[in-house]
């Protein structure tokens, strides 16, 4: 089953842009292959200029790119330290941390830093993560993206299963992030969403690209009309 | 919110961790043996002893401990029992350091491996304990006070005996033997082989069911698909010739090849009577457990003790059944 | 817009607590429970059969008679923190024992040496096996249960088969005099030192060190594990070839006190181990345990079983006791997670 077929996308640094497209038109897919989740059957993705081969998620990273999945990818049964260094654990120093030792105190500390910075609030900072609301969930995930990435981060329906006052949170975010230098991809089918915070978007259409818009120059319908495939743009 | 759900989550820990400690409790105090002995022994002068069996389900050491509850009550003894779920050293083990704990006076145990248990039983030994080896004996058995087994190697060829008879004097007969290490089905068998030899019969070997029923099953089909014409088949102890009866059943032999089975439990007893065994040779375990529980006495009263009993066996067939109900194995007492 | 406080609303700017000092984790830990419930029973048999029951040479022998369990149950809490199972563990122990027996009557010689051969030959053994069953898991994609249910039947095969289904019985007399039968400072047993050093080592391992942190991040989800740049399927071989290993030392240990292989003794062993590590806290779902509890689950059943012995109890009422302990175990851990994932 073909998910994308010559699909089409880019960004630009420091700018938030918004993947539309309705069900099953491929964005998740799109951004799993961007994300080194899946691997192309053929394409090229050019990276900063140079073409680059994003064979596995420890290769995107080492690009700067980091994502926020729509299924959060978190470890239900490990604290919000634990997995927002999930695979980069800090050591100790010197032999111990040699044989493989974790540093605790630090990693909390500086989860607890990040959390605060971006405005998250958890009660225990040591209770699993299954203890917590789905909006500090989502929180934790997304503080993991955006302590981790340097250049891209990539948002799979972050606000899907929120709340009014969750996804408040979670479009401030994107809004920080953006004003730290980086780069946001927002996949979402939430039009008023989009709008709010998106500076370009991208409409994907049956695994095609079919639009590039400026948020500012067109209107919901537009977008809309573009995804249903009543309006055509691209060649 | 979280926290009262955490509060009340703990309060059923703590119920479900008293009810199980309290369970545990009442079922050590409450339990009522009915073979007689609770912990510690009786008040005054009465003796404590255990029997430690092989393992626990065999109708043998059923038979023999209920032999051994009678003379106890005779003579004023409280005689627990225990048993490990099979027959094998590293599960007895256990069961003999905890008996050993109690300090019993004497303990009447049946080791199931002849070098493995020795340091247990020593331990126990060593701990002031008197130890009296029930059927089978340990290679270095100077720590025991008294041996009492039956004669097995005359039990073996008896049951050649039996076997030439049964199947005319001539043919292939076949060994299902239990584990080796076993001092007295290794007695059995050998004294099987030497007799079927002297019979003139032909006797094309032996194999280990590891005293399970269904192994025992299996290997007597084998066997008969490569000589079907097999006449005959010893089984040298209770679940052994269990499964062999069953073998010979699935391979539609039952009534051809003859089998001699040892021991006479309630399972083999119904066979014999079906026709599906011609033959068994019944020990005597009641009178093995009473003569431990005498010897063991004799020995705390510093009574001459003898070191050596053999106990005989009786040759039980469809036709002499009857005459022979005592000598058959009880399931309970 | 919601005029509704919701817990949300009230901490965006609240700093995050900190975290709770060590001694508070530790006893609101999941292990904890099972450590009262451990020594509530020893507490019950004390005061039923005191002279019996509380002695050092009691302690002594329960201690030895559970060590090659502990052994096993220590790689078998790291297997099933990953959700995996390893049924073979029983049979990959009496294989590695009956491999170590070879070896050094192969080699001949009573001394150190020899000692060392057939040590080394077990734990080779157990590795392999261990090896074989993460292989064929984490590379093949084949379940687990099935794998270990596999090489339970070709180990224990392999075994019956290298030895004509009749136990090896001749061991080096040194092997059982020292480490068998020998006692440090004559009172703690070499088998028990062994076992509890294991525990210690291991133990740590998976609570402090990153190899044991991605035990616990696989078993909770292994998807999310995979993005977050674990290389799992590595891991997986590693942690099913540690328990082999482990299983190939309780090998070699329960080789040296019995002085013979006991091919037919360790059909439940895996079972049992299993059993200890789940009522010890570990979650068959993964993600959740320690071996600290595991220790605990191996000692409640010996504990039982002793206490029963000396308090005269039938010996079947041990094996529906430990049932139910095992039982309200997992229960607990139900309730557990039911009470997490409330929100």
């Amino acid at each position: 089953m073909r998910a994308l077929r010559g699909a089409n996308f880019s960004v630009l640094p420091g700018e938030v842009v918004a993947l539309v497209g309705d069900n099953g038109a491929g964005k998740s897919t799109l951004v799993k292959t961007l994300a080194g989740v899946h691997r192309p059957d053929s394409g090229e993705i050019l990276f900063e200029g140079r073409s680059v081969q994003i064979g596995s998620p420890l290769e995107a990273r080492a690009l700067g790119i980091e994502t926020v999945y729509q299924d959060l990818a978190l470890a239900a049964d490990l604290d919000p330290a634990a997995n927002l260094f999930m695979g980069r654990e800090v050591l100790r120093g010197g032999l111990i941390g040699k044989l493989g030792f974790l540093n605790n105190s630090e990693m909390h500390r500086r989860a607890a830093e990040a959390f605060t910075s971006l405005g998250i609030g958890l009660q225990d900072s040591t209770a699993p993560v299954a203890t917590m609301s789905g909006g500090q969930r989502q929180g934790v995930a997304v503080s993991r993206a955006v302590t981790w990435a340097s250049k891209v981060v990539f948002m799979d329906e972050p606000t899907a299963a929120l709340g009014v006052v969750q996804t408040r949170h979670v479009l401030d975010l994107i809004r920080s992030v953006r004003e730290q230098g980086l780069s946001v991809v927002l996949i979402s089918h939430n039009m008023p969403e989009v709008f709010e915070v998106a500076d370009r978007i991208e409409v994907l259409r049956l695994g095609e690209r079919v639009a590039q818009l400026k948020r500012q120059d067109v209107t919901m319908e537009d977008v809309v009309g573009a995804m249903t495939g009543a309006i055509k743009q691209e060649a | 919110m979280r926290s009262t759900s955490r509060r009340g989550h703990w309060r059923v820990l703590l119920a479900v961790s008293l009810t199980l400690v309290l369970a545990v409790a009442v079922a050590a105090c409450g339990d009522d043996d009915d073979d007689g002995g609770g912990g510690g022994g009786g008040g005054g002068g009465g003796k404590s002893m255990t029997l430690i069996a092989g393992v626990k389900g065999d109708e043998f050491y059923i038979t023999m401990n209920c032999g051994a509850q009678e003379e106890a009550k005779k003579l004023g003894v409280s005689l627990d029992f225990q048993g490990p779920n099979e027959f094998d050293a590293a599960q007895q083990t256990p069961i003999v350091n905890a008996v050993a704990a109690k300090k019993p006076d004497a303990i009447l145990v049946a080791p199931t491996d002849t070098k493995a248990m020795y340091a247990p039983i020593k331990q126990a030994a060593d701990a002031g304990s008197k130890i009296v080896l029930v059927d089978t004996t340990l290679e270095d058995s100077s720590l025991a006070a008294s041996q009492i087994a039956s004669d097995n190697e005359g039990g073996g060829r008896s049951a050649a005996e039996t076997l030439s008879k049964l199947i005319g004097g001539q043919g292939k007969v076949f060994v299902v033997n239990v584990k080796p290490g076993i001092s007295t089905t290794d007695a059995r068998a050998e004294g099987f082989e030497a007799g079927a030899k002297e019979a003139g019969l032909d006797y094309i070997g032996q194999e280990y069911s590891q005293d399970e029923p269904a192994k025992a099953a299996s290997i007597v089909k084998s066997i008969l698909a490569k000589n079907p014409d097999l006449k005959g088949i010893f089984a040298t102890n209770l679940f052994s010739a269990e499964g062999a009866a069953s073998g010979l059943r699935e391979a539609g032999k039952l009534g051809e090849v003859k089998i001699v089975g040892f021991d006479a439990g309630p399972k083999q007893v119904e066979d014999l009577k079906q026709g599906l065994v011609q033959a068994l040779i019944a020990q005597r375990p009641a009178q093995i457990g009473a003569l431990g529980v005498q010897q063991a006495v004799n020995a705390l009263d510093d009574k001459p003790v003898k070191e050596k009993i053999g106990t005989g066996f009786v040759s039980i067939t469809k036709d002499n059944l009857d005459q022979n109900q005592d000598a058959l194995y009880k399931a309970s007492c | 817009m919601s005029t509704a406080t919701t817990p949300d609303e009230a901490l965006p700017d609240e700093e995050v607590q900190p975290r709770p000092p060590w001694w508070q984790r530790f006893v609101t830990g999941s292990s904890t429970w099972i450590g009262l419930i451990l020594v509530g029973l020893i507490l019950v048999f004390s005061t039923l059969e005191y002279d019996s029951f509380v002695s050092a040479s009691n302690a002594r022998n329960v201690a030895t008679d559970a060590a090659v369990l502990l052994v096993l149950a220590v790689g078998m809490t790291f297997v099933i923190v990953t959700a995996g199972i390893d049924l073979s563990v029983g049979a990959v122990l009496v294989f590695s024992g009956v491999i170590s027996a070879r070896l050094m009557n192969a080699v001949g010689g009573n001394d150190w040496g020899t000692i060392l051969i057939g040590l080394a030959g077990a734990l080779g053994a157990g590795l392999a096996w261990g090896t074989l069953n993460g292989f064929l898991i984490a590379k093949a994609k084949i379940p687990a249960l099935i794998v270990t249910l596999g090489t339970l039947g070709m180990a224990l095969g392999g075994a019956l088969l290298i030895t004509g289904g009749v136990d090896e019985r001749e061991v080096p007399f040194k092997l059982i005099d020292t480490i068998g039968i020998g006692r440090v400072f004559d009172q703690i047993p070499y088998l028990v030192i062994i076992a509890f050093t294991v525990a210690i080592v291991f133990g740590v391992v998976l609570a402090a060190t990153r190899f044991g942190r991605n035990t616990y991040a696989i078993g909770s989800n292994e998807e999310a594990a995979r993005r977050a740049g674990i290389n799992v399927d590595r891991h997986l071989v590693k942690v099913y070839a540690l328990a082999g290993t482990l299983s190939g030392l309780a090998g070699f240990m329960n080789l040296a006190r019995f002085g013979t292989t006991t091919i037919g003794g360790h059909n439940t062993d895996n079972l049992q181990a299993i059993a200890a590590v789940v009522i010890g806290g570990t979650s068959l779902f993964g993600g959740v345990g320690t071996v600290l509890g595991s220790v605990f689950g191996v000692f409640i059943p010996a504990v039982l079983q002793n206490g029963f012995v000396i308090t005269g109890v039938q010996p079947f009422w041990q094996q529906v006791a430990v049932g139910a302990v095992l039982i309200g175990a997992v229960y607990l851990d139900q309730l557990r997670r039911r009470s997490q994932h409330q929100r």
